[in-house]
């Protein structure tokens, strides 16, 4: 080994050195493909004639703002992320709780809860489209043979029913991430806190109002904000399932920036949407930061 | 107190069952359908256990037989007879998903231990600008992606989609990693370094050994992510011997009739690797949703 002062400065550059990488793959991945739909959303840009592009300032914005299915896909993703967020919030505490019991064999079914997280959307998507068919698929066989339907239900042909179907294959997939969350957190609840509460006469409800909802408080305030900014931009889990349709009747914001790119070629008019999506986003982070003051817990 | 406290327990379990049904009933539907032989597919009542099991609809995928269009009527032609495609489509999704696991997990891994071990200008807002990173939906890179990747005439390959994959699977790395490195006690290290050991041995021997577990579960989810996405193949890929697999099996919706027994075969054999690698790395995937990294 040379000197302290050597090893010191050689230390200094394996430092630097291995976070070149990373700087340059954030650089080329993540800053130039943000930059450039920004600067997209300011320009006329036909992906078939890209030599034809040109600078239209706030264009591209008047004509979302002019636009009644942007302001239809806007409304239509807030109710689609709304009742999805709403039942797997509900859904996942309730399952958490139950997986939270001291029952045997317990540790299979909270492992079972990773799955739908790994199945493909794309795959999902396909047996639900056979699964909801309405001639032959299982579902309205067994709803008819229950006797609760004596009509076929066209799950994915009819607006509303086809919104019902793309929640319901959200919650299907998402439901399980509330669970775990709320599950570890409600691991490291001390249960003194319980028993405390039982010497003083607190039934099981009062436990529950008094002592776990306010310890899961925070985890579901993440996991609410993270969930809502990652469900309203949602692309595949509708599109797989209903193309946007029937008509335009489940389009949401993502979907409407894909059909304005890929099908109508403007993709200025798709960034312009990609950049209002982007400022929601960035809208709901900084909130989050807010709420706990995220700059802070680093120094911990 | 005794029968109350049974009654509780079995209902418990009654649940747990009915939310299990829930979330392997559409798995196992597919795999019943895709064993069974078409007239048995459209068969009414439909039957949970197919009467006659057969393997053609996975034969007709791997072996890609053209026989699957005989049920179609003999006039029937298809442009492209998407199932011949399969493995193809099979092999570039594992080409892909690997390539692009490997880059983000070497860079990141790098970076992780470059920002939690060394003090330089930067170096704390690298974690949130990559948790921003991973909040930014596909739909908005995928655009801007696809004319970097057209201005380096690297659309329409396996390169595109490798490097459109690390731009979603590199942020969140780089954030669980980043977590993970620094819960790594920094004490053994130094102890190794005054006995003598340079920076690079302490970082291979003793730095990585214990980073492993996270490494992993950032692996594992960037495999996760890689394999699912549908989007990003959709817009970089025109030929159908490039796709991968999510959009590949698509273009079995296109022509007159669709097939579902093929359909549901393909389901199963995109879920099963995934399925394996979940089996075989369960306890390292619960340690990744505990550091955050779950994009979803």
């Amino acid at each position: 080994m040379s000197g302290n002062a050597d090893w010191k400065v050689a230390d200094r550059r394996i430092g630097i050195l291995f976070i070149i990488p990373f700087a340059l793959a954030a650089l080329v991945f993540m800053v130039y493909p943000v930059a450039e739909a920004v600067r997209l959303a300011f320009y006329e840009h036909n992906p078939l004639h890209p030599e034809t592009s040109h600078f239209i300032g706030l264009e591209n914005f008047r004509t979302i703002y002019d636009d009644p299915l942007f302001w239809k896909s806007f409304q239509q993703a807030t109710v689609w992320t709304a009742c999805s967020i709403v039942l797997q919030t509900v859904i996942g505490v309730a399952l958490a709780l139950l997986l939270h019991l001291p029952l045997r064999g317990i540790s299979i079914f909270r492992g079972l809860l990773l799955f739908p997280y790994i199945v493909p959307t794309v795959v999902i998507a396909l047996i639900l489209q056979w699964m909801l068919n309405a001639e032959i698929g299982v579902v309205n066989w067994s709803l008819k043979s229950a006797g609760l339907i004596d009509e076929n239900i066209y799950w994915l042909a009819t607006p509303n029913m086809a919104m019902i179907s793309t929640i319901l294959l959200n919650v299907w997939k998402y439901t399980p991430f509330v669970t775990i969350c709320v599950l570890a957190r409600l691991q490291t609840i001390p249960l003194e806190l319980y028993d405390a509460a039982k010497v003083d006469g607190a039934g099981a409800v009062r436990r529950f109002i008094d002592i776990t909802l306010p310890q899961l408080a925070e985890v579901l305030t993440v996991v609410v904000i993270f969930r809502t900014i990652w469900t309203f931009n949602k692309f595949e889990e509708i599109y797989l399932l209903t193309k946007g349709g029937p008509g335009t009747s489940t389009f949401n914001l993502a979907i409407y920036s894909f059909e304005q790119s890929v099908a109508s070629l403007k993709m200025g008019v798709g960034a312009a949407t990609g950049v209002v999506m982007m400022f929601l986003l960035f809208t709901g982070s900084l909130i989050y930061m807010r709420v706990f003051k995220f700059a802070e817990e680093e120094t911990a | 107190m005794k029968p109350f406290e049974l009654a509780g327990q079995a209902l418990a379990y009654l649940v747990l069952l009915l939310v299990t049904f829930f979330i392997c009933f559409p798995l196992i539907w597919a795999l019943s359908t895709s064993l069974k032989l078409p007239k048995d597919v459209m068969a009414s009542p439909p039957t949970l256990i197919p009467r006659e099991v057969t393997l053609a609809n996975y034969r007709n995928l791997i072996v890609g037989k053209e026989q699957y269009f005989h049920g179609a009527g003999k006039d029937y032609v298809p442009s492209t007879a998407a199932p011949q495609h399969f493995t193809s489509w099979f092999a570039n999704s594992v080409v892909v998903s690997l390539g692009s696991t490997l880059i983000s997990l070497v860079i990141s891994t790098l970076a992780a231990y470059s920002i939690t071990r060394f003090r330089y200008w930067g170096r704390r807002i690298i974690p949130y600008f990559s948790l921003l990173g991973y909040m930014i939906p596909s739909i908005i890179l995928v655009f801007p992606m696809f004319l970097v990747m057209a201005e380096f005439h690297l659309t329409d390959s396996l390169w595109s989609l490798t490097f459109g994959y690390v731009s979603i699977t590199l942020p969140f790395c780089m954030w669980l990693l980043w977590a993970f490195f620094r819960g790594i006690p920094i004490e053994l290290e130094e102890a190794a370094m005054i006995d003598g050991a340079s920076r690079l041995r302490v970082f291979v021997d003793i730095v990585l050994p214990s980073a492993l577990p996270g490494i992993i579960a950032a692996g594992i989810f960037s495999l996760i992510v890689s394999w699912n996405d549908y989007l990003f193949a959709r817009v970089f890929i025109n030929s159908i011997e490039q796709l991968p697999l999510t959009v590949g099996v698509m273009h079995f919706f296109e022509g007159v009739h669709v097939d579902w027994g093929l359909m549901m075969a393909s389901a199963v054999l995109m879920t099963l690797p995934m399925a394996l690698l979940f089996m075989l790395m369960q306890k390292h995937l619960v340690a990744g949703f505990g550091a955050g990294a779950v994009k979803g």
